[in-house]
């Protein structure tokens, strides 16, 4: 079956919590029938929505993994990623983005723009996701979803247009206007399956009529066609669907529809918008790096003669085996072929190939550009590339932000300990930036993530899904230590007494460097450390890296020059090279003004503006630089950037100073230098540390 | 730091040194006037880190952006002049301490007013001690501005010490204004106006004219060219 690649859309549906996105995602799998009977999240039956399809997220009512999940609708083949609602999975959402044409921004019309949209929002800006908004909940009381339009300018900055309005509000919500046709849509039957297309409610002609000049002014920015033909009154849907689209592929217009997904309205024709309005993946341009010359950016084309290249973006260990989530980019992906993991250069030979609607699946055979598709049976890891016979192409890296937190974990006996490796063994794969260390002093095995419920989550899973017991620590900031100037070095290392001796001798500087964690440059002239040796004295530095002098942690952004230095033609070896290395390291560092940085994290807090005296204060006692503040009448938002190692406790100190009206969220923003008071608390610490070890 | 901070400085702003403060001075309003397009936000921002490197508080108020939109012109902007003088390696160190000095509010297309900018002022001297020496805003209607509105700002600033920056667009069909007076809607409050520029396109540079100064109204051409992406003066001032 070769499917019309104008005829795919891959959206992902994004939101704040509890903004209804799980039960639209259902909605939308039960108007295209995949589903026969429609659950809810808290769903008093118990079963649950199908798209949650994890026991931990059914119980805390949130979505953490995102399923990927295909439905027909009009003769359009849509996948959709129902991806997550808590900042401290971003990774995940950010998985999901990368692979997404298009996407549908869910926003409640009671609590409009929330903290989590404007994170949420800010991603799809740095994936360059065309969006469109869905203002679900027009049945709540407070709802309005003009002023959620509003503020889509006013805190997003993006140029939104209503495509539809609300025909009643609150209880008395029926229906929406569609104002590209002109006409009002109803939803009757159980479950909003039947529509009711006619005429506009007379006392609402003028006010739609309006909306409608609006929305044409908006749209004809982006069609000079629909632009001519509003001058002479003649603009048809056809001209105004185009420009609006035409508008939302720049990124420069998001068209705001809106209803109710739990009362089954405004669903069906949010659906058409998606396939009227949204990209197909030929119209997003996708780039893929040549491994073999140099990373050159390769242009890929959604044709399915071309050379396979393929996308992991999504690991689920299900009860079939590992089940692999990928992107076709380029070319085909048939059962029974062999690929190449442009990673391992492993060869791989595609077994079963589905396509997924949450936990139930359907057996296919090929997979074209465009389409998402499940892989069984294949061992790789998120972020791989599968290519065809052809050059090693990879898909650009995704980026990864470095875990900020770690906390030590300890199984209670030794079954937990088998269960609690087999469950880091999968976690990991999953969630690059889920990271399992040991502590070489302690041997306790170290968890490390983006937040303390990100691992609080994990946690959670071992003891559920693995039956592995395990205890925790206190969670530990990620501190870093860096050189604040440069520092030369001059060291011989030498033992030559009696038998096979060691003497090397290297000369050189650190110094700090912005980019990147770690780089060496090779200066040295006329041979006086011989080739061989250079290789053994870049892995010298790299050995002091992990472990900085000033409180035991990773040494970041420096740059090892080599200028100099002397070798013995018996005595020199790869050895005394690296002790060389390492010790001039060390030495030099301690001269470098080390220092020790921080992870600050981007907080955004939200709540009604009588409670802004006490969001400021609340930041301000936590060492934060507040960046800025929105006023929008009723409520306030402040932007501040806080050291990670003061938000602990965070949630229930703004609970307790705003009663419990102000929400937040974070995101990590950069690593910056402790201050001076802060540094000789940890050195102290450090160092007292250091004495208890000794003396045990 | 300090030195490294006001050696970068390039701004305009510079040029009024002459009085022995780095502005036009407390309670003092200033004004750039430009066409669509022609950088007003560029040469107002370049305003506030100016006033950030020479050690002054800096709240931005906007009208029509986000937070982080401003943030990232100020961020871009910086950048930039630390490019040019290769000294990108301080970014983060100066970045941290623009960051302290500066404050930027925003407000939703509706939601400004006098009152609430005044109840702001108050908020940010009680829960953050921040009182600005320098305030920039970004930017109101001219068409619909009243005197009143003017006054009251200007009084605002003389309150708390600070100098107040606007920008105004002008356009292309206005009338030319008259000799000895401000374009457009401003005539009505340019006694209010202690400094006013004009911004206009010179080839490919902007060239820079004085259109008030204190209680005159004058119309000097400063013979000054600027960089048409960063609104930034060609080379720095000494200390």
């Amino acid at each position: 079956m070769t499917i019309d690649i104008q005829r795919v859309r891959n959206i992902g549906i994004s939101a704040h919590i509890d903004s209804g996105k799980t039960t639209l995602t259902e909605r939308i799998l039960f108007y295209t029938q995949k589903i026969h009977t429609i659950h809810d999240v808290r769903g008093k039956d118990g079963v649950g929505a199908t798209m949650d399809h994890m026991e931990l997220e059914r119980e805390r009512g949130i979505t953490i993994t995102s399923a990927s999940t295909y439905v027909e609708w009009n003769g359009h083949h849509v996948n959709i990623i129902d991806t997550p609602g808590h900042v401290d999975f971003t990774i995940e959402v950010e998985r999901a983005l990368r692979v997404l044409d298009g996407a549908i921004l869910v926003l409640c019309a009671v609590a409009g723009v929330q903290s989590q949209s404007i994170t949420v929002d800010r991603q799809m800006k740095r994936y360059k996701v065309p969006r469109i908004a869905f203002v679900n909940k027009c049945d709540r009381s407070g709802a309005d979803p003009k002023r959620v339009s509003a503020a889509l300018r006013d805190k997003l900055g993006l140029n939104s247009v209503l495509m539809q309005l609300p025909i009643g509000l609150e209880e008395k919500f029926e229906g929406v206007i569609d104002l590209v046709e002109m006409k009002a849509i109803y939803f009757h039957g159980d479950n909003g399956e039947e529509l009711e297309v006619t005429e506009i409610p007379a006392e609402m002609l003028a006010e739609a009529e309006d909306a409608r000049a609006e929305l044409i002014d908006a749209a004809s920015m982006f069609s000079d066609d629909l632009m001519e033909a509003a001058l002479e009154d003649q603009a048809t849907p056809e001209l105004i669907n185009q420009a609006v689209r035409n508008g939302v592929l720049a990124l420069e217009l998001t068209p705001v529809l809106m209803g109710s997904a739990y009362k089954n309205k405004g669903v069906q024709p949010l659906m058409d918008a998606v396939i009227a309005l949204l990209p197909c993946p030929s119209d997003i341009p996708i780039e893929a790096v040549d491994l073999d010359d140099d990373n050159a950016p390769v242009e890929l084309v959604s044709d399915t003669t071309r050379q396979t290249v393929a996308y992991v973006f999504k690991l689920d260990e299900g009860r079939y085996g590992q089940l692999t989530f990928i992107r076709v980019y380029q070319g085909t992906l048939n059962k029974g072929d062999t690929v190449f993991q442009t990673r391992t250069g492993k060869k791989i030979k595609i077994g079963r190939l589905v396509r997924m609607h949450a936990d139930k699946m359907e057996d296919i055979v090929t997979g074209e550009a465009g389409d998402i598709v499940g892989l069984f049976g294949i061992d790789c890891h998120t972020g791989d590339t599968f290519v065809g016979d052809g050059p090693r192409l990879a898909m650009t890296s995704m980026y990864v932000p470095e875990p900020v937190i770690s906390l030590a974990v300890t199984p209670v006996d030794s079954k937990a300990q088998t269960n609690m490796g087999k469950a880091l063994s999968r976690f990991t794969k999953e969630d690059p930036t889920f990271r399992v260390g040991l502590d070489q002093e302690s041997g306790e095995t170290i968890v490390s993530g983006m937040g303390e419920l990100h691992l609080e989550v994990y946690i959670e899973r071992m003891r559920r899904e693995y039956n592995a017991e395990v205890e925790t620590g206190a969670p530990q900031v990620a501190y870093r230590e860096a050189l604040s100037r440069r520092a030369e070095f001059d060291y011989i290392h030498k033992k030559q007494t009696g038998g096979s001796g060691q003497y090397a001798k290297v000369v050189g500087y650190l110094e700090p460097c912005e980019e990147g964690d770690y780089e060496f440059v090779n200066d040295v002239r006329g041979g006086r450390i011989p080739t061989e040796f250079i290789g053994a004295c870049d892995k010298g530095f790299k050995s002091a890296l992990p472990k900085g002098g000033l409180i035991g942690f990773p040494i970041v952004g420096v740059r090892a020059v080599l200028e100099d230095g002397n070798s013995h033609a018996v005595d020199s070896s790869d050895m005394a090279f690296q002790t060389a290395s390492l010790a001039a390291f060390r030495e030099a560092y301690k001269r470098a003004k080390p220092r020790i940085l921080e992870p600050v994290m981007r907080v955004s807090v939200e709540g009604p503006a009588e409670f802004q005296g006490a969001i400021y204060r609340s930041l301000m006692q936590r060492r934060g630089v507040i960046a800025g503040s929105a006023d929008d009448g009723g409520f306030t938002r402040v932007d501040g950037d806080v050291p990670l190692a003061e938000m602990f406790g965070y949630s229930t100190d703004l609970r307790s100073a705003t009663q419990g009206n102000a929400e937040f969220t974070m995101e990590f923003s950069r690593y910056a230098p402790v201050p001076r008071d802060v540094s000789d608390e940890l050195l102290k610490e450090y160092g007292s540390n250091k004495g208890q070890e000794d003396e045990s | 730091m300090t030195n490294l901070m006001f050696g970068l400085r390039r701004s305009p702003r510079t040029l009024l040194e002459r009085d022995g403060h780095p502005g036009p001075g407390p309670g003092k309003l200033a004004l750039v006037f430009g066409r669509a397009g022609v950088g007003k936000t560029a040469f107002i921002v370049g305003i506030g880190i100016d006033a950030l490197l020479s050690g002054q508080k800096v709240l931005h108020v906007s009208l029509d952006r986000t937070v982080d939109k401003v943030r990232t012109w100020y961020d871009d902007l910086l950048m930039e002049m630390l490019r040019r003088e290769k000294k990108l390696e301080h970014w983060a160190a100066i970045q941290l301490e623009v960051e302290r000095h500066r404050h930027i509010h925003t407000y939703a297309s509706s939601a400004f007013s006098i009152d609430r900018l005044r109840q702001a002022l108050d908020l940010f001297r009680s829960a953050m001690d921040f009182t600005p020496d320098v305030v920039i805003l970004d930017r109101l209607d001219s068409e619909e501005l009243e005197p009143a509105t003017i006054e009251a700002l200007r009084a605002i600033a003389g309150e708390i010490g600070a100098e107040l920056w606007m920008a105004f667009r002008t356009h292309r069909d206005d009338p030319k204004p008259e000799g000895g007076h401000l374009p457009g809607a401003a005539r009505a409050f340019e006694d209010m106006v202690d400094l006013a520029f004009s911004l206009d396109p010179h080839g490919n540079r902007i060239r820079l004219h004085v259109i008030k100064d204190q209680d005159e109204v004058v119309d000097k051409d400063l013979n000054i060219l600027l960089n048409p992406k960063t609104l930034l003066l060609k080379s720095g001032v000494k200390r």
